[in-house]
């Protein structure tokens, strides 16, 4: 765009007005910090809900339930859904919370077997199963939710009427993984209103991904005459149907991150127009002294670029930083949405702070360009 | 030989339902290494024939030839392009560029060429030298005093080693004794650089130091003087 040599006198037309531009580089940042904020929960919802053509999960919940609080099923139902053709695994889950509704600071208690806990894929950087296996009151917390709590293993953590102590911090694949912590099945059927017997859902494993509908229908058809009827769904979609409120949030959401997107156009655009506007006379030497209109348009919008991609640059740090160390997570109903700034959102936000910042800086570099040098001395 | 010859000139302008015609028909012709002195009252068309010969307005009827070029024919950019490399413009109000020091202002001309950073540093210092201001080269415009910014606006207007010098009016903002000291350079550096230089001037001592003095009026030549430069 500008050979190199050209962009100490762009830097110094940035810094000509401090006040001007650090105001502008603040309206950027903030718009920008709005932007990725709004994006990484919309990408949150999206890694939470987005089903994949291999799915082999299936979420086995009592019908017309909405919540762990009122989802009651028996824990004997395990034995006639393993029964069920093309069905791998059951895991019965007991799941308490201490928050139905959505809340950025939920703790989620999952009671599971040993067996299903011993068949998910996680991985344990501090502690182990075994010494969850030792302790009748152990859990595995996930590392979202032990950053949030400040908790590392050995601690005690109390939510909801009942008290763990850390046995190991997990990591998982799963974000939902992430924000939980897992408990023996049987201490948790105890310890959260003494429900012997009683689970909230079954976790499913399919043999076949492509039977996942068929079966999901087999269960349901097992149990529509039972007292306690199932409604059973792919583990996305069940996902899906606990957080639609989140879902239709995140949507008009999104309506903001283009409204800041917006602001960073205008302040742009703005900025720019008043910088070219002060230096008209300033243009003009430079056309006198030989610089051709199509340089001085390019340094004009290099100006208009550097200045976007400075102020997208610190909005999006600070989200950075914000969304790491605040450990952001929107649980509703047993569900956890991660809200974290990542790599891809970063990029795309850079990427559109140089679109922004070129588009916005073109008009007033044309009418800077297009002014005929006599006319800029006789107009200042 | 001519370097400038201007043949039945004229530039005409509206400004509103107004048109006004500062050049009519004027005819003229510049020696190469030649000081010109251009006088004349105020809208007599002197700064009118300046930007004309300088490149940065084209006369609406007759031809202008720069080293037999006809200049009006070129395109914006190429008029451009030919500015950089043949003209150095002084203004009366010195037109440095305010958020540049002066080492930056007279190198401004050269970011424009294919220069290495050390060759572009000893043409700076070598032009800031030769008008005496090497010492206030980290200086901003606004520290600077009239007749050191003229001093560095000169250093600007020949560190590109252009043909042609052109100055409209570049002592009429100093007091006497910078523009007598302003008059010397511009007249030693025609000598020692080889420069044609038109000078636009109300000052009639200022002519005292060109080899030639015309007198403009209602855009017309109305009377030529011999200078007396030594």
């Amino acid at each position: 765009m500008i050979r190199p040599r050209m962009l100490p006198l762009v830097l110094k037309y940035i810094v000509r007005h401090q006040a001007r531009t650090l105001l502008t580089l603040g309206g950027i940042a903030s718009a920008m910090f709005l932007f990725c904020a709004v994006q990484a929960m919309r990408d949150g919802v999206a890694e939470a809900t987005q089903e994949t053509a291999d799915e082999t999960t299936l979420v086995v919940y009592r019908e017309n339930r909405f919540c762990p609080f009122t989802s009651e099923l028996p824990e004997d139902y395990g034995r006639k859904i393993a029964a069920i053709p093309g069905v791998a695994e059951v895991s019965p889950m007991r799941i308490v919370v201490n928050n139905c509704r959505a809340a950025l600071d939920v703790v989620t208690y999952r009671g599971v077997t040993e067996a299903s806990l011993r068949s998910m894929d996680l991985m344990l950087p501090e502690g182990s199963i075994d010494d969850w296996t030792r302790r009748n009151d152990a859990a595995l917390v996930g590392v979202r939710l032990a950053e949030r709590r400040g908790l590392k293993v050995g601690d005690r953590l109390s939510a909801a009427g009942v008290t763990v102590t850390i046995a190991g911090i997990l990591t998982s694949t799963n974000p939902q993984d992430q924000n939980v912590a897992y408990v023996h099945l049987d201490f948790l059927q105890r310890a959260a209103g003494n429900k012997q017997g009683i689970v909230t859902q079954f976790n499913v494993r399919v043999a076949d991904s492509t039977q996942l509908d068929a079966v999901a229908a087999a269960i349901d058809e097992v149990f529509s005459n039972a007292q306690a009827p199932t409604w059973t769904s792919s583990e996305k979609a069940f996902v899906s149907r606990a957080i639609v409120d989140i879902v239709r949030l995140t949507s008009f959401a999104g309506w903001l991150g283009i409204g800041s997107l917006v602001a960073v156009f205008a302040l742009v655009a703005n900025a720019i127009s008043l910088s070219v506007r002060d230096r008209i006379k300033d243009h003009a030497i430079m056309q006198t002294i030989g610089y051709p209109e199509h340089l001085i348009a390019r340094l004009v919008v290099a100006e208009s670029l550097i200045l976007s991609l400075l102020g997208g640059v610190l909005g999006l740090s600070l989200a950075v930083l914000v969304s790491w160390f605040g450990s952001f997570t929107i649980s509703v109903e047993g569900v956890s949405i991660v809200v974290q700034a990542d790599i891809a959102t970063i990029l795309a936000g850079m990427a559109i702070c140089a679109a922004i910042g070129a588009s916005a800086g073109l008009l007033p570099a044309l009418r800077a360009a297009r002014m005929s040098t006599a006319e800029a001395f006789r107009a200042v | 030989m001519a370097v400038i010859e201007c043949r039945q000139v004229t530039r005409t302008y509206r400004r509103g339902e107004q048109e006004i015609t500062p050049l009519e028909r004027l005819d003229l012709d510049v020696q190469a290494g030649e000081f010109l002195a251009l006088m004349g009252p105020s809208g007599s068309g002197k700064t009118t024939l300046l930007n004309l010969i300088a490149g940065i307005d084209k006369p609406t009827s007759g031809v202008l030839r720069i080293d037999g070029e006809d200049i009006a024919t070129f395109s914006r950019s190429k008029l451009a392009a030919w500015r950089g490399q043949n003209v150095g413009y002084i203004f009366q109000l010195y037109n440095l560029v305010p958020v540049l020091t002066a080492y930056e202002n007279v190198e401004l001309p050269l970011l424009l060429q294919n220069l290495s950073r050390s060759e572009r540093h000893e043409r700076v210092s070598s032009a800031l030298h030769l008008v005496g201001i090497a010492d206030r080269h980290d200086h901003y415009p606004r520290q600077l005093s009239g007749g050191q910014e003229q001093r560095v606006a000169i250093a600007r207007a020949i560190v590109g080693k252009p043909r042609i010098l052109v100055a409209d009016e570049p002592t009429g903002d100093l007091d006497r004794t910078s523009a007598h000291e302003i008059l010397t350079l511009l007249r030693e550096l025609t000598r020692s650089v080889g420069c044609t230089l038109i000078m636009v001037t109300h000052d009639p001592h200022a002519t005292e130091y060109a080899d030639r003095t015309l007198h403009l009026e209602k855009g017309r030549l109305v009377e030529q003087d011999e200078g007396v430069a030594s």
